[in-house]
This record gives C-alpha cells, sequence and structure tokens, in this order.
C-alpha cells in the first residue's frame, strides 16, 4: 500500500483526525462539538497555509 | 475546592476506584477509544478508534518511519515513545509497512508525523478516559 498525496491533502487530513479527536475530548453537547471542530479545522488550515506563504521568500 | 477537586481527591483516597482508573487508562492505551466505551461513551471511543486508526493507516500508507526501540540517538528514542503511545496500533502500522519507511519522498516523513501525532493522540485519549474514571467531569 502506498499513498501519494499533496502536501494539501495530507495536511487537511491531518487537520480534520486532529479537529475531531479534540472537538469530542474536549466537548460534551454535539453543537458544542461541531463547532469546535469546524473553528479548530479552519484555524488549522489558515494557520498551515499562512505559515506556507511566510517561508515562500525563503523557499529559493 | 470545587466539586471537581473534591471528587478527584475521593478517588485518591479510594484505592479500589484508583486501581480501576489506571487499568482503564492502560485499557484505552492498548486498544484505542476502548478506555471510553467501557465508561459508556461511545462517541467519544468511536472519534478515538476512527480518528487515531486514520492518522496510523494514512501514515503507514504514505510509508512513514516506524521508530523501533533500537534507535540510536534522543530523537529516535523520542519517535519510538510516540509510536508506541498508539498502543496496538503500532502492530498494526507494522504489519502494513510491508516494504519498510521511505522517507526520500516528502510522502513518507509527512507519513512518520501520521504516525507520531496518532501516538500522542491516543496518549491524550487514554488520559481523558483516566482522568474521566476518576470522577473527574469530562
Amino acid at each position: 500500500m502506498f499513498l501519494h498525496l499533496s502536501h494539501f491533502q495530507a495536511m487537511v487530513l491531518f487537520a480534520l483526525a486532529i479537529s475531531v479527536a479534540f472537538g469530542f475530548l474536549s466537548r460534551r453537547p454535539p453543537v458544542e462539538r461541531v463547532k469546535y471542530i469546524l473553528w479548530s479545522l479552519l484555524l488549522f488550515l489558515l494557520i498551515g497555509v499562512g505559515i506556507g506563504w511566510m517561508m515562500y521568500p525563503f523557499s529559493r | 475546592m470545587t466539586e471537581e477537586a473534591q471528587t478527584a481527591e475521593a478517588a485518591e483516597q479510594d484505592p479500589r476506584r484508583e486501581r480501576l482508573a489506571v487499568a482503564i487508562g492502560v485499557a484505552a492505551w492498548i486498544l484505542p477509544g476502548f478506555g471510553h466505551a467501557l465508561q459508556k461513551m461511545w462517541g467519544r471511543a468511536l472519534a478515538c478508534f476512527l480518528t487515531v486508526g486514520a492518522l496510523v493507516v494514512i501514515g503507514a500508507g504514505m510509508r512513514g518511519n516506524l521508530f523501533t526501540s533500537d534507535g540510536g540517538d534522543a530523537f529516535a528514542s523520542l519517535g519510538y515513545i510516540a509510536d508506541l503511545g498508539a498502543g496496538g496500533f503500532y502492530l498494526v502500522a507494522k504489519s502494513l509497512e510491508v516494504n519498510g519507511a521511505d522517507v526520500s519522498r516528502a510522502d513518507g516523513d509527512y507519513g512518520t508525523r501520521f504516525l507520531a501525532a496518532a501516538g500522542v493522540l491516543n496518549l491524550l485519549a487514554a488520559l481523558h478516559a483516566y482522568e474521566a474514571a476518576r470522577g473527574r467531569k469530562a
């Protein structure tokens, strides 16, 4: 088995898994969980892409 | 003192409950989600099992490096501890990686992080299950 994932796909999958786990472990009411998962996922992606762009000037 | 702290203190004073909590923590480490399932927290149990399982399968599928006990340096030892955190899924990852790791590509390097994250996440979940079993509000 060998998965070929792009950087972005790997980041999304990672962020999704961690957000879901954190959401279920830290919140009990379902609505709160969903809010937490979505918010956490959004922040993971925004910060990940943001750091990527910050490193862009040093990439070449 | 808060009610939560009082409950935790009561658990410390009750050796039977403390032993049960430790057993639940160990069970949660060996099989991700099992500690929560024993306490009838079905949603959390399923979430832990699926997320840790997904991270392990993806990490092994990307041919991430699964550290072993004979790593040789401090980073390898830390990686081994993180990987071992996945409990029984460490063996699953080992059985999936029939061709060994390949960190010469970015995929393999990311896979290594997925495997370590799975272990650390499972340790966190096991600690959560242990705390819940001690009576701490979860």
